[in-house]
């Protein structure tokens, strides 16, 4: 077999982090190769090194049976490799055809310097063509969906001339039905010659898609197998190192009262964007609901309107019996309301503030955190950061370390720690385990369960189906701001939620005069 | 008011527009790539002195003119390099560097002409050459040639950022340098020319301030018009054709102040109604509709992977 | 794979190393253009540390000059803290100082004890005044901050003119001012001879402790603190982050105009024109390299103060203009905005030996 690409004793040293560990990594001409690993393993900054965007510590690549230094993205591209990254890299002001040839605009000048839009479109749609890949070259991305910018992603590779392709997590935003289409585009790709890298967590992807699987486990490869001769547990533990019981632990629960009502929630956004439309649903003590549904159904928004981050256009927030629709994050706070943002750089921590700190954030002012009512009372934090951090096993030298320098999952462990240990009633939770490593999931995933079990009402937002199908008591499918409907994770199956989530409706649960379970 | 006294207040007016206009339009190149730029005065007044230094080495205005946008050209490579290579803080490197330009030109003027006001040199305030030309003869005769110049350059630049690939780079690399990084470019070398052809054309402004409207160097003699240039930009949208109707405003304030300091019978004082353009800057920006024109990496700095520890 | 680092000595560290390399860097670099002119640095430079601390009455001096460059510190430091920039400090400077000197001249019949407090507080209360439409155009209508406080500042400048030149003034032919504020108005000095050190010093320093408490052991100024380095996160959690955007703009303000108040009452007892060559500009270079430390201010302030009381002795003993101490601080103020560079290469020179196992550069290329 002609190797395409050889990836040898591959080294990345970042200041704080050893991300690449002597990796040694090889893919078949023509091959789809999935390369996995849990958050943190190295994958990114592997295929990052191979697409010249990073230079390695130490190691050498080999493409094509040249070696190479690939020392820009335009080193890669040269070499045909294209990469299709994991948040897109298109400009939402410039249309498709534009930004297909940006960087290549030479094909497409009128006398020498002018940029010709026409020519440009000409070109990309007989590249579209070529490749079956449907695409609107117009259109200026702003305006196409999720699903299409990937296939402008995957011509853009195609049209420098890419013929060993990398996708890192292609699947992380899609819906079942998009994610088969992307499956027959890969194999599409396979039949003309091209070869496939695709990065993912997600076993069953890589069970149905590739060749070959290369598990990395942090920043060390632990093997490449063929993935015919393999099943999902044997690659889970070598990704992870031994087995891991996700989805917590569900006890039967006798509680009845009604936590959370929303009722007739909608919210507009700008340029009249639906984005809540007619929203009711309930929420039990001692249960937990997920939310689930395409990237960008709303699923963030509901959560915000619950928690108080944003104020609905109309509807009520009923919760405890009481009318919260206007009330301020803080007062919602104090009544027992905890809140993991879907971003926990951005909304959830300080990050130069160190953990001490950012385990007080938004409870600063309670009285066992201050002197009189106005000083802070360092002793009071110092026990209490001390006591959170073994609780919760955040892992770090000292709990004055600005948070920045922890990983992802004992960040997202700070938040955890901090909304779920001052007796919230009810945990409104927006991709708690996003991005983070299996250990940090495992650990959510039970005190999730634990807090559920105690009595608490759980709103769980994830993209992760299988994930809201472990954890879930109901499960809400949300479709262009609607809830498109409510299912038992017993009672159903992907495929229906799937559809749900692309608009078909499961009748049982629109409009006034039913309640949430379907019933009149 | 007659007609006479009308076409000097047209003229007045373009006269006041210009440099603003023509460094709104400098620094449009300098945002459009994501870098703010508040050190415009300092690139205006290191062409302005660097243009009376040449005129008056060289005895000839145009190659002070040229010596006015090396000028500027240089304080923006200087700009450049802890902007675009370093990745500086851009608003206070551009109040950095006015200081320095303004301090290191007034340095300089008192080191080679022994004082802080340059004598006078072979200017440019007239364009003799027009002023055969029938009707409009005489009043385009009396405006500087470098005013037609700023038209030109101004017309190219507008043909630059939206109809070439050149220009099709700079704007994506203002809103997602990223992106254009993995699409192969280099990201960095687009962003320095964004900030030299800044430094030129705001070099060629001060240039116009000292040999177009005056014939000498006085120290600090911007006096403020970067900053407004800086405005017309924001407020023009980030388009030359808005830039140009921005400082025409602020142009026609300024000489309807001019003309209430002249004119007696109304009793305001002086020193009030130079305020006028600014508190109109400020109406202005309170009352503009922020649209989505705004370079999105505007004032982000964009490290290089080699700076990062 | 995460390793274990030394982050906060480290930090520590180069925080202290970095504001001393900065200053040392710009003072280089202005040296060269010295030489360049023909002249000599060294005499150029001694000259100016002479003149500024060489003797008692320099010192004073540096103090003087000192101090209301520290309150404009004081004022943008409070506004980072809060997540914002206000670049207004010459602007509030100006206007505070004009408030407090008419109020020094035309209030009648009080007592010292109560005419300082009045009149300053006059300071306050305008500098407070000068920020507030600026504050509540940005975090009404999200208005550019720096924009306006740069035509804020303009239009101080035409307004202290007015009030010198016309309104209030006091008819000197020779020297353009108003006129004195009363006897009950002045300052009390700390030291007489051989020069006038007012108490303004103390009052800053007083001021310096109660920010430094404020920032560090209240809870507001930890709520003010995280809305300052990360207004989402500060909102998510429930604090009132406009409310210390638009308080961390307007107390600099009053910072501000105290500061130009007691410029005046402390010193010069009579408003000038031109009584400030720039301390609001002075002012923002210092609050970043004291890292919104008060007290390294203070330090900062009377690095600045010492570049302009020196520069007059400069000029006599070494013929060097003063035109140099703005190219300083020009030069000062641009090492300030890429000092993550400058801590990036003092990273490199300290760090010699990486904690890890060395590695063979192969064709990898090393420079990363």
């Amino acid at each position: 077999m002609v190797y395409a690409v050889q990836m040898k004793q591959i080294t990345k040293q970042f200041p704080k982090v050893l991300a690449n560990d002597h990796v040694d990594f090889d893919v078949y001409q023509g091959e789809i190769h999935a390369l996995v690993g849990e958050n943190g393993a190295g994958k990114s900054t592997l295929m990052n090194i191979l697409y010249g965007l990073y230079l390695p510590t130490a190691g050498e690549i080999v493409i094509k049976g040249e070696s190479v230094r690939l020392g820009s993205a335009l080193d890669a591209i040269r070499h045909g490799i294209g990469m299709v990254h994991q948040h897109f890299m298109l400009i939402p002001r410039l249309s498709v055809a534009e930004n297909i040839v940006l960087g290549a605009e030479s094909q497409t000048r009128k006398r020498g310097i002018f940029f010709d839009r026409q020519a440009a479109i000409q070109k990309v749609e007989a590249v579209s063509r070529e490749y079956s890949l449907q695409i609107d070259a117009a259109a200026k991305v702003k305006n196409i969906s999720l699903g299409m910018q990937q296939r402008v992603e995957i011509l853009k590779t195609v049209y420098r001339g890419a013929d060993i392709i990398i996708l890192d997590e292609p699947t992380a935003v899609l819906t079942p039905q998009e994610i088969e289409e992307l499956g027959e585009i890969l194999k599409a790709l396979k039949k003309m010659g091209k070869t496939v890298i695709i990065i993912t967590h997600k076993i069953d992807e890589v069970m149905s898609f590739s060749d070959r699987v290369t598990v990395l486990r942090q920043g060390r490869k632990v093997g490449t197998i063929v993935t015919a001769e393999v099943d999902e547990k044997q690659i889970t533990r070598m990704m992870v190192g031994k087995d891991i019981a996700l989805g917590g632990h569900k006890e039967t629960t006798a509680f009845v009262e009604d936590i959370l009502t929303v009722r007739g929630v909608n919210l507009t956004g700008k340029q009249g964007k639906r984005i809540l439309a007619d929203i009711n649903l309930s929420l039990k003590r001692g249960e937990i609901v997920g939310v689930s549904g395409i990237d960008g159904s709303g699923q963030t928004q509901l959560a915000e309107v619950i928690s108080g981050v944003c104020r609905p256009d109309s509807g009520t927030v009923v919760y405890k019996g009481q009318d919260i629709t206007r009330e301020s994050i803080s007062v919602r706070k104090d009544q027992g309301i905890a809140f993991i943002p879907q971003d926990r750089h951005k909304d959830g921590l300080v990050l130069p503030f160190s953990i001490q700190d950012n385990l007080v954030l938004g409870f600063q002012r309670r009285k066992e955190f201050c002197r009189g009512r106005s000083r802070i009372n360092q002793e009071a934090l110092k026990v209490y950061a001390a006591e959170k951090i073994k609780e919760y096993d955040i892992r770090t030298p000292s709990p004055l370390q600005p948070a920045e320098t922890l990983s992802g999952g004992n960040q997202q462990k700070i938040i955890a720690a901090r909304e779920l240990s001052n007796g919230p009633e009810l945990i409104v939770a927006d991709q708690p385990t996003r991005g983070i490593d299996v250990g940090a999931i495992e650990f959510i995933h039970n005190i999730l369960t634990e807090r559920r079990n105690e009595g608490c009402g759980v709103l769980l937002v994830s993209l992760e189906l299988d994930e809201l199908m472990l954890l879930s008591d109901r499960i809400v499918v949300m479709n262009q701001g609607r809830i498109a409907g409510i299912v038992r994770p017993e009672e159903t199956t992907r495929e229906e939620i799937g559809l749900l989530m692309v608009g078909g409706t499961n009748v049982k649960d629109e409009g006034e005069g039913r309640d949430d379970e379907g019933k009149r | 008011m007659n007609s006479s006294v009308i076409i000097l207040m047209i003229l007045s007016v373009i006269r006041l527009s210009a440099p603003v206009f023509i460094a709104g339009v400098g620094n449009m190149f300098c945002e459009r790539v994501g870098i703010l730029n508040l050190g415009t005065e300092g690139m205006m007044v290191s062409g302005a002195f660097g243009a009376v230094l040449g005129s008056s080495l060289s005895g000839n205005p145009w190659v002070g003119v040229l010596c006015g946008i090396l000028g500027g050209g240089l304080a923006a490579a200087i700009y450049g390099i802890i902007c675009v290579e370093f990745g500086g803080t851009q608003a206070i490197a551009g109040l950095g560097l006015n200081m320095f330009c303004l301090g290191f030109t007034t340095f300089l003027c008192s080191a080679i002409f022994k004082s802080n006001i340059s004598p006078n040199v072979a200017n440019l305030n007239h364009s003799e050459l027009l002023s055969g030309i029938p009707v409009l003869g005489s009043f385009l005769g009396q405006l500087s040639p470098l005013i037609f110049l700023m038209i030109l350059v101004a017309a190219i630049a507008y043909m630059i950022i939206f109809k070439t690939s050149l220009g099709l780079r700079m704007r994506s690399v203002g809103d997602d340098p990223k992106a254009v990084e993995t699409a192969g470019i280099d990201v960095w070398k687009v962003k320095y020319l964004g900030v030299l052809l800044c430094g030129i054309i705001c070099g060629f402004a001060g240039a116009y301030m000292s040999l177009g409207q005056l014939d000498r160097f006085v120290m600090g003699m911007t006096n403020g018009k970067g900053m407004l240039a800086v405005i017309a930009v924001k407020m023009g949208r980030w388009n030359p054709l808005g830039i140009m109707g921005t400082a025409l405003l602020l142009g026609v304030f300024d000489v309807i102040q001019l003309q209430l300091q002249l004119n007696h019978a109304v009793t305001v004082p002086p020193e009030l109604v130079q305020t006028i353009p600014f508190i109109a800057g400020i109406v202005v920006l309170s009352f503009q509709q922020s649209g989505d024109e705004r370079p999105s990496s505007l004032e982000k700095p964009y490290l290089k992977n080699k700076y990062k520890f | 794979m995460k390793v274990k680092g030394n982050g906060v000595d480290a930090r520590r560290a180069s925080s202290i190393m970095t504001p001393v390399v900065l200053v040392l860097l710009a003072l280089a670099v202005a040296a060269v253009m010295i030489l360049a002119t023909g002249k000599n640095p060294v005499t150029a430079y001694s000259a100016l540390f002479y003149g500024a601390f060489g003797s008692p009455a320099g010192i004073i001096n540096t103090l003087n000059k000192a101090v209301p460059i520290c309150f404009c510190a004081f004022a943008v430091s409070m506004s980072q803290k809060g997540g914002t920039f206000n670049i207004g400090v010459e602007g509030q400077l100006l206007m505070g100082a004009s408030a407090c000197t008419l109020a020094g001249i035309y209030l009648n019949g009080l007592p010292a004890v109560v005419h300082i407090p009045l009149a300053l507080m006059a300071g306050m209360a305008v500098g407070l005044a000068w920020c507030l439409i600026p504050a509540v155009l940005y975090i009404k209508r999200g208005v550019s901050l720096l924009v306006i406080f740069l035509l804020m500042n303009s239009i101080a400048g035409f307004v202290l003119q007015y009030l010198v030149l016309d309104r209030f003034a006091s008819g000197n032919a020779l020297v353009p001012a108003t006129e004195a504020v009363k006897d009950s108005a002045i300052l009390p000095y700390l030291v007489r001879r051989p020069g006038k050190l007012s108490a303004a010093m103390i009052i800053a320093v007083i001021c310096a402790a109660v920010l430094y408490y404020f920032y560090n052991k209240m809870v507001a100024g930890y709520e003010m603190r995280a809305t300052g380095l990360n207004p989402n996160a500060a909102y998510t959690s429930g604090i009132d982050t406009k409310k210390y955007m638009f308080y961390s703009l307007v107390f600099g303000g009053m910072l501000a105009g105290l500061g130009g108040g007691l410029e005046i009452l402390g010193n010069h007892h009579r408003l000038y024109t031109g009584f400030s060559p720039g301390y609001g500009y002075d002012g923002i270079p210092i609050a970043i390299l004291s890292g919104g430390n008060p007290f390294i201010a203070i330090a900062g302030s009377i690095l600045f103060g010492a570049l302009r009381a020196g520069s007059i002795n400069m000029r006599a003993m070494s013929g060097v203009s003063d035109e140099i101490v703005s190219v300083i601080q020009g030069l000062l103020i641009l090492f300030v905005a890429c000092q993550y560079i400058v801590k990036y290469f003092l990273n490199k020179l300290t760090v010699r030996k990486s904690p890890f196992t060395a590695f063979d550069i192969k064709k990898g290329g090393t420079h990363e």
